[in-house]
């Protein structure tokens, strides 16, 4: 993966660590996943995956349907008028329900007892945990994640977080972590970047981590 | 002495009292304020204008209309000081009401009965019985002198029962002869002198004098009123004006004396028709409905064009879309005519594949779209914009398609919005009047609906339950539709506002 310092450039191959960008708020994390997920109209610079050009300056414009990534926004963006249950399948393949992978997904987030509620109903955290089930059950190949963890309480917190590490490492699924989190950020990834006067910089998170702690 | 102003609306409401704002002044700045017959229109400023060439005062001020909207005003405004109906019933009418002296009426002047063709149809018919093969006939309403003439004389020669269900009832005879020279209608039967004074339209056949009463202007000071006002109307049969009068066609009038000889047996009942109420409220919703139905697909697609993409030529299609909420209805109606008349290219289309639009359900229907169009647009126009468009990108980044991502994320979310819109919109054409008056013309059965039927029953006397029993029930249906609208709208704020409380 390579990440250029002033024009932003994502070259991001299948077997990429995940990486995780930390930095201010305002400082332009969320709009950097809205660029590789597709969904961010002013987009500038270069995206590709797996080789294959997903944005260019050429004009290269690949649509967000047809890239295989799972956005899990900030604010979770559950659909109002769907029941947990039917957000949750809203991206999955047909044969992900019959196959149990429904059951098992939310056993691990533990919200099974939620499928029949609206989310008008659910705590934030519980918001969180269906939305990052949404994107799970979507089999994404790159799985964009937007502070995923901000509404949970800390036991919760750090139980989902590896339930989350465990699914990137087991579904070889690239992954891209935005959090003002540092310890979030530690805990999943392998390279942890700053996002700061446009530009990302690497910089060593142990110490990065230690140094706070 | 009294400057009046008339305030005469000739609009939807022409047909209430015209508003009038007295003050007193001097004598030189007094009017006489003449309501006359519409067929009079051409004729009678010839002969104001020879009325104060001669020296005589005061300044005469006319206004025309038909006989049976004028009597009512007459009726309630204190400043009219004559009337000149085109038949005696309404003379009985007011003189039953204390509005006229009878012994004061003068008949100034007669008329013949005469069926027109627009000038470029192709056969003329040559008698009554000819109508038969005509698909519209316009006629003027059941309670205009002019109409019911027509009426009485069609039956005379046998062909009203067959003829009935295809005649279009016009405000006046001028606006059914306006129609025929249009070429919407095959015939009118108009007076004779409006029959000479139009290009576009030729004479078929004049209708024989035995076969109606006998055609009568008649002129009357209304009591209380100045002096003044009792000249005029002698005036009216002088040689002078009856010069004027012969020269545009009118038969002779007979002076104050003869003709409005009334028998005591002849009640004031002009009003020998009534719309039906039910048949009113079937057609209004019927109307509606069908009209906010056809109108769904286009107002979801504009709406959401309009909140969603940006392209050129948006201010100028939105702007158009908007229009009918500030032109008059009467002009949106007028435009339309022009659109879909009989001789109009899309209009003769139409017509070609047995669906013409004028003074049919399809006229009523495409008036109440256009005119509820706006309304609706702009509800599903809101409705799109207060949806998250993050909702329709994360959808897209599920793996759908933009089309798919309409149907499952966009429109259930601005749904009740769209419904909201849907309620507006019916409200809004069951209270449509003035664009389906123009190009739906007014036919009992067929386009007369409640607005319609309301406002031929103000032109009867009498009646006024019928008047209240439609009001009630038209606002009564719109109250609901408001009430619901603000409903669904809450809704939809709400659906909106759970999901951004964190």
């Amino acid at each position: 993966m390579r990440l250029g310092a002033r024009d932003l450039r994502f070259d991001i191959a299948t077997d990429s660590p995940t990486i995780a960008v930390v930095g201010p708020s305002g400082s332009g994390k969320s709009t950097l996943l809205r660029v590789v997920a597709g969904v961010e109209a002013r987009a500038q610079g270069t995206v590709s995956f797996a080789g294959e050009p997903w944005l260019e300056k050429t004009g290269v414009r690949v649509p967000p349907w047809s890239r295989p990534v799972g956005w899990v926004p900030q604010d979770s963006l559950l659909f109002p008028d769907r029941s947990v249950l039917d957000n949750l399948l809203f991206g999955a393949p047909r044969t992900v329900n019959s196959e149990g992978a429904v059951a098992e997904i939310a056993a691990l987030l533990r919200i099974e007892q939620l499928f029949g509620r609206m989310p008008s109903r659910l705590s934030g955290g519980e918001r969180q945990r269906v939305a990052l089930g949404r994107a799970l059950l979507a089999r994404p190949k790159l799985l964009l994640l937007d502070e995923p963890f901000s509404a949970l309480d800390r036991p919760l917190r750090e139980e989902i977080r590896g339930i989350v590490a465990d699914w990137i490492r087991s579904s070889r699924a690239a992954s891209i972590l935005v959090s003002h989190d540092e310890e979030d950020a530690c805990f999943l990834a392998e390279e942890t970047y700053t996002l700061a006067g446009g530009g990302l910089t690497l910089i060593d998170p142990r110490h990065a981590y230690r140094s706070q702690a | 002495m009294t400057l009046c102003v008339l305030l005469a609306a000739e609009s939807a409401f022409g047909a209430l009292p015209a508003q009038a704002v007295c003050q007193t002044r001097d004598s030189e700045d007094e009017v006489l304020l003449v309501l006359a017959a519409a067929s009079l229109a051409d004729v009678l400023p010839v002969v104001a204008e020879s009325w104060e060439r001669s020296g005589r005062r005061p300044t005469v001020r006319l206004s025309f209309g038909a006989s049976s909207r004028l009597a009512r005003q007459v009726e309630r405004n204190p400043a009219v000081s004559v009337f000149v109906g085109a038949d005696r019933e309404w003379l009985f009418w007011l003189e039953d009401r204390g509005r006229v002296d009878g012994t004061s009426v003068a008949r100034i002047a007669g008329n013949t009965l005469t069926a027109v063709v627009p000038s470029a149809a192709e056969a003329v018919p040559a008698g009554p019985s000819a109508l038969l093969d005509l698909d519209r006939i316009a006629l003027a309403g059941e309670n205009v002198p002019g109409g019911r003439y027509a009426r009485t004389a069609l039956a005379a020669a046998g062909v009203w029962p067959e003829v009935s269900a295809r005649v279009v009832s016009a405000n006046s005879v001028r606006s059914a002869l306006q129609w025929a020279a249009r070429g919407e209608v095959a015939l009118a039967v108009v007076y004779g002198t409006d029959a000479a004074s139009h290009p576009d339209v030729v004479t078929a056949f004049v209708f024989p004098s035995d076969s109606h009463e006998r055609i009568g202007y008649f002129a009357a000071p209304i009591r209380g009123t100045t002096p003044a006002a009792r000249d005029f109307v002698d005036f009216l049969s002088s040689e002078e004006a009856q010069g004027i009068l012969a020269d545009a066609g009118f038969l002779p009038g007979d002076g104050r004396s003869s003709s409005y000889f009334r028998s005591r047996e002849e009640a004031s009942d002009p009003g020998v028709f009534a719309p039906s109420i039910w048949s009113a409220v079937r057609i209004s919703v019927l109307v509606a409905l069908l009209a906010t139905l056809a109108a769904t697909p286009v107002a979801v697609a504009l709406g959401w064009l309009f909140a969603r993409r940006s392209f050129r030529g948006k201010t100028i299609l939105s702007t158009m879309v908007m229009s009918p909420l500030v032109v008059p209805p009467v002009i949106t109606g007028f435009l339309l005519l022009s659109l879909f008349g009989a001789n109009a290219p899309l209009g003769s289309l139409l017509t070609d594949l047995s669906l013409p639009v004028p003074f049919t359900l399809l006229g009523a229907v495409l008036a109440a779209l256009v005119v509820g169009m706006p309304l609706y647009v702009f509800s599903v126009r809101n409705a799109f914009e207060a949806v998250d468009s993050r909702y329709e990108e994360l959808a897209a980044t599920l793996g759908l398609p933009p089309v798919r991502t309409f149907y499952r994320v966009s429109l259930p979310l601005a749904l009740p919005g769209i419904a909201a819109g849907a309620l507006l919109a019916f409200a809004r054409a069951l209270g449509e009047f003035g664009a389906t008056v123009v190009l739906a013309g007014n036919v009992e059965g067929s386009t007369r609906t409640v607005a319609l039927a309301v406002y031929t029953l103000l032109e009867s006397p009498g009646e006024n339950w019928r008047i209240w029993t439609l009001v009630t029930a038209s606002v009564t249906v719109s109250l609901v539709a408001l009430v619901a609208f603000e409903a669904l709208s809450r809704r939809q704020r709400l659906r909106m506002e759970q999901v951004d409380r964190f």
